[in-house]
């Protein structure tokens, strides 16, 4: 049994893959929010349903691990991914990177007019054109706060920088909208023209055919470490196992990014079994420097104090 | 029944149902009391002004719900015209709009990009959207669509059972038609209006589908709490859930001070008013037209959902209507047999919920229904208590009793099993099935009993025979309303489910979730339908 935020796509491959390899072994997955599965694992503590906990940013984990709600367990493609990949005492590890990208409805705005970065989103041009997916419910948003308020941070020694650029975003916003998915409808619906996801997400949403344009921000985007962990008290340890050793394969790594847009983890892939999206990402893409572990300790108190001091405050 | 044993009897089922409706609330108050979270929620301004949005808001939608629904009341009950009686069932279906999804059809209607919004855009020529749907007014239009129905039903049962003779004296009296009405038709009204209120009140209390699509930044308490949960802050989450459960019990109490039952009496006896039929055509043609209108109106939504759950994906961007229309979401839906489950699962969990419900309402029934003694007082309230505490409530305080191991405190792990949730479908229909039943045995006449006891009846067959059989029209309506509450029930499911129980709205939830709107939609469709049949049953005498 897995829960996992990875939606129906990524999850229907793997499980039929992995049946494959190991017909005893029926693949269960249950699909929710990446926060959600924090929450449901920590109310079902006492008598554990999932085996396994798939996807989600590695800093939720390391607030599942603090909680103990992940057991140990190293898979030998450990060693094939960068090592702040792997969390502390082997309790998850990185499976996928995800990037965060700034989205833009395609039928209204050309490539070269949208933002380019992340100060452009309070370009005066924008405003009220942006809509953002409720950062609360969010790791992907939350992630883009966090190195928002890090960046103020070095640059000022101050969390304050941070807040004021996100009560100016704010002023600029539109619409926090609560759902992904309604999100994408109102963007191609041209409701608000702006927003920020994750790339994954975008490109399965442009295979199947919504108009939506992305852009890498030009000083650099947070990249979302997106782990793996065997869940502590699991009812089918072995298999749990057996299954977190596949998603790192390198088969499951490639399959993942040719059919899911998923970016591999490994290192040691060479680059030209990579579908050509992943190896144009790679290229184009700045990465940010985010202090993870910074984002896992602080996160909930800044958002907390996003929710009440700055959001709706600034229009 | 010997006097001891019946003494038993009540004791155990008081103590069943304080175990089952009132002991999960005590833990969660426990909890909430322990560590600074109570001083947390006391210090932050937030905390407040949602608990007091969802004060306010709960009450304009009393007051919106009771001013659309008790003039249409008076118009199905009072008035004859053609197509009357089709009109006057049409006008309850706002009821069997599935959450979420059909907060959804709404927004694909009446939102910014809907159709109605982008055809008064092209009408008056505007460069941009007429309007916009958020905040407390989406949320208030939503919850006065959905809700005006159960003061309309309440009105018109309670309009149905009024003695004309007492219309007549007054008027013999000299009363005018505008007095009549005030002085003695709404006064006899009173228990029934009152009844709609609370619901109304905590329905729009507990809900969540409304303002979690349209809230935006306008927080009320049961966003609130999910917001607090997801950002890790559990002991928090615990202080919200008791403040609006506080909340919840002082509407409960000061609504059923209003109820008022001295003058039940004077209901169900004597013959209901006549229609008074429409004379003059013209008026009686731009009645009809009027009512149908308002069919029309009132029906949107659902056609809305119907036509969202036959546009495939990616298909509908900024035209106003849907350029491809087809089949394949339900292709989609039975085509996969995994994705059939949640119809199974929600089927078998709304039957075994509701059964057992009717069950726990039969045996207060026959303990306290006429002769109640004191148990009477502690049973009834018990059975009313979960009125009182929306979903959100319950279903975290389910799941914080029954995630610990203390078969000395009585607490079993229930989390993770398949039983939790129709245990919890079980508890939240209480009020519904034990009101009904209830009624229906203070309406039943001994006399009817005792003959059939001295026919030599024993008091299983005299229970089979007779008193079941008068009960039949109460059970069907209590137990109708029930299923359907189950069937479509979100906001306790998301907390509780499992893999081997997920609901359908949990199903609607996730194809939302993976921007299957057409999925979705298609699951919302077959969730209405099985609603308004089984309604539909539970209307029929």
């Amino acid at each position: 049994m897995i829960y996992s935020p990875h939606g129906r796509d990524l999850l229907t491959l793997l499980e039929r893959r992995f049946e494959d390899l190991h017909p005893d072994v029926d693949v269960r997955w249950l699909d929710m929010g990446s926060q959600e599965v924090y929450d449901r694992l920590r109310s079902e503590r006492a008598n554990p349903q999932a085996d396994i906990w798939f996807g989600g940013p590695a800093t939720i984990f390391a607030r599942g691990a603090e909680d103990s709600l992940l057991e140990p367990f190293r898979p030998t493609w450990a060693t094939a991914i960068a090592p702040h990949g792997r969390g502390p005492g082997d309790r998850y590890a990185a499976a996928y990177e995800t990037p965060v990208v700034i989205v833009y409805a395609e039928q209204a705005i050309r490539p070269d007019e949208a933002p380019q970065d992340w100060d452009d989103l309070l370009d005066a041009r924008w405003k009220g054109k942006i809509l953002i997916r409720d950062p609360l419910a969010s790791g992907t948003m939350r992630a883009v706060w966090g190195m928002i308020i890090e960046r103020g941070s070095k640059q000022t020694g101050d969390t304050a920088a941070g807040f004021r650029w996100l009560a100016r975003l704010d002023a600029q916003t539109k619409e926090y909208v609560l759902n992904g998915p309604l999100l994408d409808q109102k963007i191609v619906r041209q409701e608000g023209l702006v927003t920020i996801w994750d790339l994954p997400d975008i490109l399965l949403s442009r295979r199947d055919g919504l108009r939506l344009g992305y852009v890498f921000p030009r000083s650099g985007t947070p990249v979302i470490e997106d782990a793996i962990g065997v869940v502590r008290g699991a009812r089918h340890r072995d298999q749990a196992r057996a299954f977190v050793e596949f998603v790192g394969s390198v088969d499951a790594q490639l399959l993942a990014a040719r059919e899911a847009y998923r970016l591999p983890v490994r290192l040691d892939l060479p680059a030209d079994s990579l579908p050509p999206w992943a190896r144009d990402v790679r290229r184009a893409m700045q990465v940010a420097d985010v202090d993870w572990d910074l984002l896992a300790r602080r996160g909930p108190q800044w958002m907390r104090h996003w929710d009440e001091a700055v959001r709706g405050k600034s229009r | 029944m010997s006097a001891r044993s019946g003494w038993f009897a009540r004791a155990a089922l008081t103590l069943l149902l304080a175990w089952l409706v009132l002991y999960p609330i005590l833990v969660v108050v426990a909890d909430a009391g322990r560590g600074d979270a109570l001083a947390t929620f006391v210090s932050r301004p937030g905390e407040w002004g949602a608990l007091w949005a969802s004060v306010w808001i709960s009450l304009a939608s009393v007051v919106l719900a009771a001013v659309i629904g008790v003039p249409l009341a008076f118009l199905f009950e009072w008035l004859e015209f053609p197509g009357r009686k089709t009109l006057g069932s049409l006008i309850a279906l706002p009821a069997v709009l599935p959450p979420f999804v059909g907060v959804v059809a709404f927004l694909f209607l009446y939102g910014e990009s809907g159709f109605v919004a982008r055809a008064v855009q092209a009408a008056l020529g505007l460069t941009r959207a007429p309007w916009r749907l958020q905040g407390a007014g989406a949320i208030l239009l939503v919850h006065a669509y959905s809700m005006y129905v159960y003061f309309y039903l309440f009105a018109r049962a309670g309009l149905a059972k009024l003695d004309a003779s007492m219309l007549e004296a007054a008027q013999a009296l000299g009363a005018g038609r505008w007095h009549t009405l005030r002085r003695v038709a709404l006064p006899l009204l009173r228990p029934s209006l009152a009844g709609a209120a609370l619901l109304v009140f905590m329905t729009a209390l507990g809900s969540f589908s409304a303002p979690y699509v349209f809230g935006g930044g306008f927080r009320v308490m049961t966003t609130q709490i999910v917001a607090t949960k997801l950002n890790g802050e559990l002991p928090l989450a615990m202080v919200e859930t008791v403040a609006l459960a506080l909340v919840a019990t002082l509407g409960l109490v000061v609504l059923r001070r209003t109820e008022g039952d001295d003058i039940l009496a004077a209901l169900g006896k004597g013959i209901g008013p006549l229609r008074r039929p429409i004379r003059r055509v013209s008026v009686r043609a731009l009645a009809t037209a009027t009512g149908w209108a308002l069919a029309v109106l009132l029906l949107l939504p659902h056609v809305t959902l119907v036509l969202v759950s036959l546009v495939p994906y990616g298909t509908w961007t900024t035209e106003a209507l849907p350029p491809v229309l087809s089949f394949v979401n339900y292709q989609r839906l039975f085509g996969e047999p995994e994705r059939l489950r949640p119809l199974v699962n929600s089927a078998w969990m709304a039957a075994a919920s509701t059964a057992a419900a009717i069950a726990v309402a039969l045996a207060a029934g026959a303990l306290v229904g006429r002769r109640g003694g004191r148990w009477r007082g502690p049973i009834e309230t018990l059975v009313a208590l979960p009125w009182a505490l929306p979903g959100t409530v319950f279903a975290v305080a389910l799941a914080t009793t029954f995630g610990a191991a203390q078969p000395w405190a009585l607490r079993w792990v229930l989390v993770g099993t398949v039983v939790l949730l129709p245990l919890a479908y079980l508890v939240r229909n209480l009020p519904v099935t034990g009101r009904a039943v209830l009624a229906g045995y203070r309406q039943l006449d001994p006399a009817v009993e005792e003959a059939a006891a001295s026919l030599g009846a024993g008091r299983w067959a005299t229970f089979r025979r007779v008193t079941l059989p008068l009960l039949k029209p109460a059970l069907a309506a209590g137990g109708s309303i029930a299923f359907v509450a189950a069937l479509g029930d979100f906001v306790t499911s998301v907390v509780l489910y499992t893999y081997d129980n997920r609901p359908i709205s949990i199903e609607i939830m996730g194809s939302l979730r993976i921007s299957e709107l057409g999925v979705a939609a298609a699951f919302g469709v077959m969730l209405m339908l099985a609603s308004a049949l089984v309604l539909g049953l539970g209307a029929r005498r």
